[in-house]
């Protein structure tokens, strides 16, 4: 069976498969995504409206036996940065779609009024199940009873309230193994394009799918063995290792000692007090509690960063509190207590929030006096402003720069409308050259996670030294690859200091595409995704002014270092 | 004036095999003989490859940035290693 696409209409509820189209053969994850996005929706139309789609694709390996490959990419037009979006989580629902041999999940058009549906996705096709009596629910408890209603072996993606609301603050959420709705495509409000279209939920059954079909299983499994060695060897990705052990909220402490880590809506880059939040601190707490660490997004996952946090009683999970989340809803915020933050990343979880963006609306509404920085009740109180759909929650729900303006903020951490993850681009200003000129809007995962060795740009880099447009270029050429392969961006870890890692995972996609890519391939399939995105943002009206931080960044000086984001407009405008 | 130390994780032990909690271990150093921080490592034990991230001042570094009383160093065991280890060059002064 040919792999194949699954479109979507919800102007008349009908979903058919279609032939993958011959040269969409070898995409996958957000080379699929950010293709279809180009191709299929008008750069100027409105991302709420009828001729915004919605694309999901797992990656090329997604589904397969090589480790740390379940991710999922959603694209579309983001309601909050006007431009292209893809956002990405690992979850067993990808692994599931990508054995399903479905290529993409194409959604498309508006359903007139009110109702909301759930589309269940089998090997024969789509079928529509109003899903009104999960509207205005909390996720938590509408997944459990999804998975009471289709089984436990389904895979669930929804949207929450904060979606209904239309808010650029929504995220697609996942489930994790154990069906929390944990796992987040986050960041651009593409919960909200979802939601505009009539559509809740998908749930896909894979019973009957044939897998994933590999081209060259002998050049695969050799592959495969070269990464999971790899994996199973390098400090930061094996067992035992900095992910493995504490998750990514290893990064609290070094952040912070780097002076990089945002404290209180970006006014200070160090604060003592995020030693009680750090992934050490978070990890023995987890373990006293009687949750579960280390833990897989998805099934096969060798690095297993993940975790599911409780309550103190050890009940009541809420999934893994991921760096950025601890960061967002804590330091950002003011805030230094494990439980506070576990309780308001429950709230984003289960309103559809995106961690990242809460955290930052709540830094924004702390700054312009809502509530003080510090006070956590009053921040899970003005999160819940967004179940209740009160005008407060309905501004909540937009995100950090619709909160800051309405509140008569200047200082508001966005670029292009969406806002700044957990690294002050003033200590480190490689990261902020690539907030700045990513197509995404601000975005950590744009161009971090692979080493300029790999990339041939050779030396490691001073962080402080303002002179990144070349690094951040090739990073950003080099994780469109990766989002694109279906594999997890920690792989990078390890395949910066293993060269037969990278071997293995460019053997591991020629296994299955029957393709002969080389090392050499990864920046220029990565630059043709990021030209395309370029593209498509340039016609729905950027330009390089656009690709800027906010004034206070250049102008305000942030302690402990007391520098200033320096990289030249010219720098910056030379990315792309 | 002391140099403040902070040790992180398992390198905690080398100074305190007690230690408990997951705080870092904060440590006043009053010695004339530390010159760089190779002479920390050497001080409390600690081998050179079991340390992924230092950081003095906040200034990611290596072993042989000098240190002087006063300064803020930070150590992290090789288990913590994340980012700054793969990215960033080492500061220095010989």
């Amino acid at each position: 069976m040919p792999k194949r696409i699954l479109r979507v209409n919800m102007n008349n509820l009908e979903a058919k498969f279609e032939d993958l189209p011959g040269d969409y053969a070898a995409l996958g994850g957000r080379g699929m995504t950010s293709t279809i996005v180009a191709k299929e929706v008008p750069p100027t139309c409105n991302p709420l409206g009828p001729h915004n789609k919605l694309v999901f694709a797992p990656g090329i390996v997604t589904g397969t036996a090589a480790p740390s490959s379940g991710r999922i990419s959603v694209g579309g037009k983001s309601p909050l940065t006007g431009g292209i979006k893809e956002a990405n989580a690992g979850t067993p629902f990808s692994q599931m779609v990508a054995r399903m041999r479905i290529g993409a999940i194409i959604v498309e058009g508006k359903h007139e009024g009110d109702d909301y549906y759930l589309l269940k996705v089998t090997m024969d096709g789509g079928e529509f199940i109003n899903a009104n009596k999960w509207a205005g629910k909390g996720l938590y408890s509408v997944y459990k009873d999804l998975f009471k209603q289709f089984g436990d072996k389904v895979g669930i993606c929804g949207v929450g309230i904060a979606a209904e609301l239309l808010g650029g603050n929504s995220g697609v959420c996942f489930g994790d193994p154990e069906g929390l709705p944990s796992r987040y495509a986050g960041r651009g409000g593409l919960g909200a394009v979802m939601a505009s279209k009539g559509l809740k939920f998908i749930v896909v059954d894979e019973t009957g799918a044939p897998g994933v079909e590999i081209a060259n299983q002998e050049v695969f499994k050799a592959g495969i063995k070269k990464l999971r060695d790899a994996l199973t060897s390098h400090d930061v990705t094996k067992p035992g290792g900095a992910l493995n052990s504490y998750g990514t909220s290893v990064l609290v402490n070094i952040i912070n000692e780097a002076g990089g880590l945002p404290q209180r809506n970006f006014s200070s880059g160090q604060d003592e007090r995020a030693e009680k939040v750090s992934g050490e601190a978070k990890a023995e707490e987890v373990k006293k509690r009687g949750g579960t660490r280390p833990h897989f997004c998805n099934p096969g996952c060798i690095i297993q960063c993940s975790e599911v946090w409780t309550k103190p009683n050890g009940k009541d999970p809420v999934g893994v509190l991921e760096y950025e989340s601890v960061w967002a809803l804590g330091p950002n915020s003011g805030i230094y207590d494990l439980d506070d933050i576990g309780e308001l990343n429950r709230a984003c979880n289960d309103l559809g929030c995106d961690t990242i963006e809460a955290g930052g609306t709540l830094g924004v509404a702390m700054e312009g006096g809502l509530i003080k920085f510090g006070d956590a009740k009053g921040a899970l109180k003005l999160i819940e402003e967004i179940r209740h759909k009160t005008p407060t929650g309905r501004i909540i729900a937009q995100g950090t720069e619709i909160t800051g303006k309405v509140l008569g903020v200047t200082r508001i951490p966005t670029v292009k409308g969406q806002s700044l993850p957990a690294y002050d681009p003033r200590a480190i200003k490689g990261i902020g050259v690539t907030y700045a000129t990513t197509p995404m809007g601000a975005d950590h995962t744009a161009g971090y996670a692979i080493a300029p060795e790999i990339l041939g740009v050779g030396g490691t880099l001073d962080p402080m030294d303002p002179k990144k447009a070349e690094v951040s270029r090739n990073l950003q050429l080099a994780t469109a690859a990766v989002d694109a392969s279906g594999y997890c961006l920690f792989i990078a870890f390890a395949i910066l200091d293993i060269p037969e890692g990278l071997e293995g995972v460019v053997e591991s996609l020629n296994g299955v595409l029957g393709a002969n890519l080389t090392v050499a391939d990864v920046a220029p399939i990565g630059k043709s995704i990021i030209d395309i995105e370029l593209e498509f943002n340039k016609k729905a009206g950027f330009t390089p002014i656009h690709d800027r931080l906010p004034e206070f960044f250049i102008e305000e000086k942030l302690p402990p270092h007391n520098t200033v984001f320096d990289v030249p407009d010219a720098d910056l405008d030379s990315v792309f | 004036m002391p140099i403040d130390l902070k040790l992180f994780g398992d390198l905690r032990k080398k100074a305190d095999p007690k230690v408990l909690g997951t705080l870092p271990l904060r440590l006043k150093i009053n010695d004339p003989e530390i010159t760089w921080v190779a002479d920390i490592l050497r001080k409390y034990k600690i081998e050179d490859n079991e340390v992924s991230h230092i950081f003095v001042n906040g200034i990611y570094a290596g072993l042989k940035k000098s240190v002087k009383p006063g300064d803020k160093v930070s150590l992290f065991p090789r288990n913590m290693g994340l980012l700054y280890k793969w990215y960033f060059k080492r500061e220095e002064d010989e």
